[in-house]
């Protein structure tokens, strides 16, 4: 819906969760309601003369802070009438030709107002009267963005340095009641602008331009010293973007607004182990499809042979055929998607590409039959326990019987995709699945969790597999469950039932279900002993994971055939090259 | 003191003149009149012609003209000109008739058909009890459905409609409101555009921040990115074509 006063700077919900503050170009602070059916435009405030850029509710819901260019204004809700204009200093100590612009605002339940702006500084306001009260400098360059925790004893900023800064509420003397603001910790984690902060009970958590999502856990508020308590930089998104056909070598890579189709290319030198070898035919980039709309594509997939596209944003479904003559492609859209077919959070083809199995965002799995250039609806499964969920992953079977679907809250329910209907659910885990697949011949269900589990369940009778049972009995390697980044893609070797292969973004593992299990004293990462060792040794040390860290970061690995192996690396060099300038640091020396 | 009638000009204006003019001339002649007795009708009725001929003859005595004819010629002049405006204006009148005709006729070419219009009108005068909210959200679905279908009636400048009746295969915008709307947006790209990298900003460029790192080694590196590719690109570009152009005349040359 148009709010009609142009771009939208900035938003905020009021505490009670009923009301929504919009501030725009304009200058003008729009009150709308919030119904479960409708939001709805209940009035304008006092229009202010430059845009409004950041907006914080009073946890009362009487009053509202918002920060413009060179001044904050103070509103009252009721009457929509500004109370307070305070004006804020160009600089700190001094005068400057730049406009101050208070990129953050926020309003303590004791009136006072702490806004963050261009010129590096943090003040704190008394909204009751409209003065100052304490100005910090703390950089040189923007502040750009504030997070107040519940509990109100404690902020969190972020600067364009790519700095967090840390206040706390702390007593003046040890047994005084009286209290300031101090400012405690830096963290200098980023190296763009943080544009993004966030406070939760334990853990400060910043996000901006350098594309790294930081969670900082506060050491005071930890008591036990587990896989929460750790600096967490997550990089890479934890699910697959790229698809694989198989049968014809071709790789689908999913970015934010359009789709490229490549087709890898060959050599045919060989050499020995270790070695890389020249292309003899480069990889063909056959298809750059760029998404119809404004909006991201969420999910996207290529069917194993090659002839099927499909991708969803979040209002709309698209499904390409895809026809390839001697070495040209011809693309043909598939018009009139049915109603029902909307938004999908996972894609997936059966491995004959005779059908298509959408999870729709709605909760309910779709399963589509594909004829030569049209499709039919073959079922729909509803939700089970009729609430929405939110993660979802498909997998089917590679004979296509079963087919496999997560959600978040009840565990993993597996289909029979000839009698459609419900065959058996997975009992549930209190951690989100990241990974999912269904082994051939076995029609094992192997899945891995976000806390490094992994479970393997024997479909066909209905339990967890005697494997899989020995290793939760035994636990996993604390090594291995100390990894930084979930498990985002598993696969199968045709011929070899007992390996399952699957990686994160440092690392490739192949478990070998027949070779014994380490236990906290071996060496997890063992790679290949030198030849001279005596056969004894080497299999006294070999354990079931084989880890390999060859290739990183890691986007996408997957078994083409019997003999070869695809992976997909995304260097950090790369993406870095391509982000908008940081701000001048001078050191010493340079 | 003989005085001379003055040669009247052929305008109308000067009816009323020449009424006046008869008069103190009927006077004159009023007196000679009553000794005279013969006010020459012929003379009277075509004055003007007696006048120019008359000049060629100066020594001769000015025509008597007797106060009625005088006042029937002037009435007659009155009259002519009466006639000759009015006819004027009705032919005005006829003519911005027809021009506006023909401008009625242009715009209703321009405007969409009837039909639509009309249904256009009952379904907005319906839908006005309802709330402007929801109205606002579905007229902006509606425009994301059919922008493409949209885009053909921009060019008929109709005021916005709340609904789109029953066929709702299109969509009346204006496009005083998509101007507004583009100007917004663009202010609004450049104000963040500069607030953050524009001039007075801090800023580094990328290449010099990946170069960093490398100043600080104990074995100084070059720079990540050390060549400037796009330096003197046209210096490039005209070497390139001269070179082509001797190649081509140098061929020439040896062919001869």
């Amino acid at each position: 819906m148009d709010a009609f006063g142009g771009p939208i700077w900035s938003m905020a919900a009021s505490p009670s969760g009923s009301q929504l503050l919009v501030g725009c170009e304009d200058g003008s602070v729009k009150l709308f309601q919030v119904t479960p059916e409708k939001i709805q435009f209940e009035r304008n405030f006092d229009r202010q003369k430059s845009r409004i850029l950041s907006l914080s509710w009073h946890p009362s819901g009487t009053h509202v802070a918002a920060g413009s260019i060179d001044y904050i204004s103070v509103f009252d809700v009721k009457s929509g009438s500004a109370i307070h204009k305070m004006l804020v200093d160009r600089q700190y100590m001094g005068v400057s030709k730049r406009k101050c612009i208070i990129w953050g605002v926020a309003f303590l339940s004791d009136g006072t107002v702490i806004s963050v702006d261009s010129a590096g500084k943090v003040q704190f306001w008394d909204s009751a009267t409209g003065t100052l009260v304490k100005n910090h400098l703390i950089a040189n360059a923007d502040v750009q963005s504030i997070a107040v925790s519940d509990q109100e004893d404690s902020f969190v900023v972020g600067t364009a340095e790519g700095t967090v800064f840390h206040f706390q509420l702390v007593s003046v003397t040890s047994n005084s009641s009286e209290k300031q603001w101090v400012r405690t910790k830096p963290f200098q984690h980023h190296t763009h602008d943080v544009r993004a902060v966030a406070h939760s009970p334990t853990a400060l958590i910043s996000g901006g331009t350098d594309t790294h999502l930081v969670i900082r856990p506060l050491m005071e508020k930890v008591e036990v010293k587990n896989y929460d308590a750790a600096l967490r930089k997550i990089t890479f998104p934890h699910r697959r973007l790229v698809s694989c056909a198989k049968k014809r070598q071709l790789l689908l890579f999913q970015f934010a607004h359009h789709l490229e189709l490549w087709r890898l290319g060959s050599t045919v030198a060989t050499g020995k182990n270790g070695d890389t070898l020249p292309l003899s035919k480069d990889a063909d980039h056959l298809l750059h499809l760029k998404a119809k709309g404004p909006e991201n594509i969420i999910c996207s997939c290529i069917s194993p042979c090659g002839s099927w596209i499909a991708y969803s944003t979040t209002s709309r479904f698209f499904l390409y055929r895809l026809n390839h003559e001697h070495d040209n492609i011809s693309l043909q859209r598939v018009s009139k998607m049915p109603a029902f077919l909307r938004s999908a959070l996972q894609i997936l083809f059966s491995e004959d590409s005779t059908k298509l199995f959408v999870a729709s965002n709605q909760g309910s799995l779709h399963v589509i039959r594909l004829l030569e250039g049209s499709f039919k609806h073959l079922h729909t499964f509803q939700p089970q326990s009729g609430t929405v969920e939110s993660m979802c992953l498909l997998a089917v079977s590679p004979d296509g019987n079963w087919l496999a679907a997560s959600g978040t809250s009840a565990g993993v329910h597996v289909y029979s995709v000839k009698h459609l209907k419900l065959h058996c659910t997975v009992p549930a885990y209190n951690f989100p699945v990241t990974a999912l697949a269904i082994a051939p011949n076995t029609n094992n269900l192997v899945i891995a969790h976000s806390d490094q589990q992994v479970f393997e369940y024997s479909i066909p009778d209905k339990q967890y597999t005697e494997w899989s049972r020995t290793i939760q009995k035994q636990g996993f390697h604390h090594l291995w469950l100390q990894r930084d980044t979930p498990i985002t893609h598993i696969s199968f070797h045709p011929k070899r039932p007992m390996h399952i292969l699957l990686h994160d973004a440092y690392m490739f593992c192949i478990i070998d279900k027949s070779l014994p299990l380490p236990n906290d004293k071996t060496l997890l990462y063992n790679p290949l002993p030198p030849t001279n060792e005596s056969d004894v040794i080497r299999r006294r040390t070999a354990h079931a994971f084989k880890i390999s860290k060859i290739y990183k970061p890691l986007l996408f690995m997957e078994l083409l055939d019997e003999r070869t192996l695809v992976a997909v690396e995304r260097p950090l060099d790369d993406i870095i090259a391509q982000l908008p300038p940081p701000i001048k640091k001078k050191k010493f020396g340079t | 003191m003989v005085q001379l009638r003055p040669r009247a000009s052929r305008a109308p204006a000067s009816a009323s003149a020449m009424v006046d003019e008869g008069q103190p001339a009927s006077e004159e002649a009023a007196e000679h009149g009553l000794l005279l007795g013969q006010p020459s009708s012929g003379a009277a009725a075509e004055p003007l012609e007696e006048d120019e001929e008359g000049d060629d003859e100066d020594d001769e005595a000015p025509e008597e003209l007797t106060f009625a004819s005088a006042q029937a010629e002037a009435k007659e002049e009155e009259r002519r000109v009466r006639d000759t405006v009015r006819r004027d204006k009705t032919l005005l009148k006829e003519k911005r008739k027809r021009r506006e005709e023909l401008f009625i006729e242009q715009k209703k070419r321009k405007l969409l058909p009837d039909t639509i219009l009309e249904k256009l009108t009952t379904a907005s005068q319906t839908n006005l009890k309802k709330s402007p909210g929801k109205l606002k959200e579905v007229n902006l679905q509606k425009k994301n459905e059919d922008f493409e279908k949209g885009s053909d009636s921009k060019k008929a400048k109709v005021q916005k409609v709340q609904t789109v009746g029953q066929n709702k295969s299109y969509l009346a915008l204006r496009l005083k409101d998509q101007d507004l709307r583009d100007s917004r947006q663009q202010a609004a790209k450049a104000f963040i555009q500069n607030c953050l990298y524009g001039p007075g900003t801090n800023r580094t460029t990328v290449n010099k921040f990946l170069s960093l790192e490398n100043k600080r080694l104990p074995v100084k590196k070059a720079a990540a990115q050390f060549l400037n590719h796009a330096w003197g690109s046209q210096k490039k570009q005209n070497a390139k074509r001269f070179k082509r152009r001797w190649m081509v005349r140098k061929m020439k040359a040896s062919k001869k």
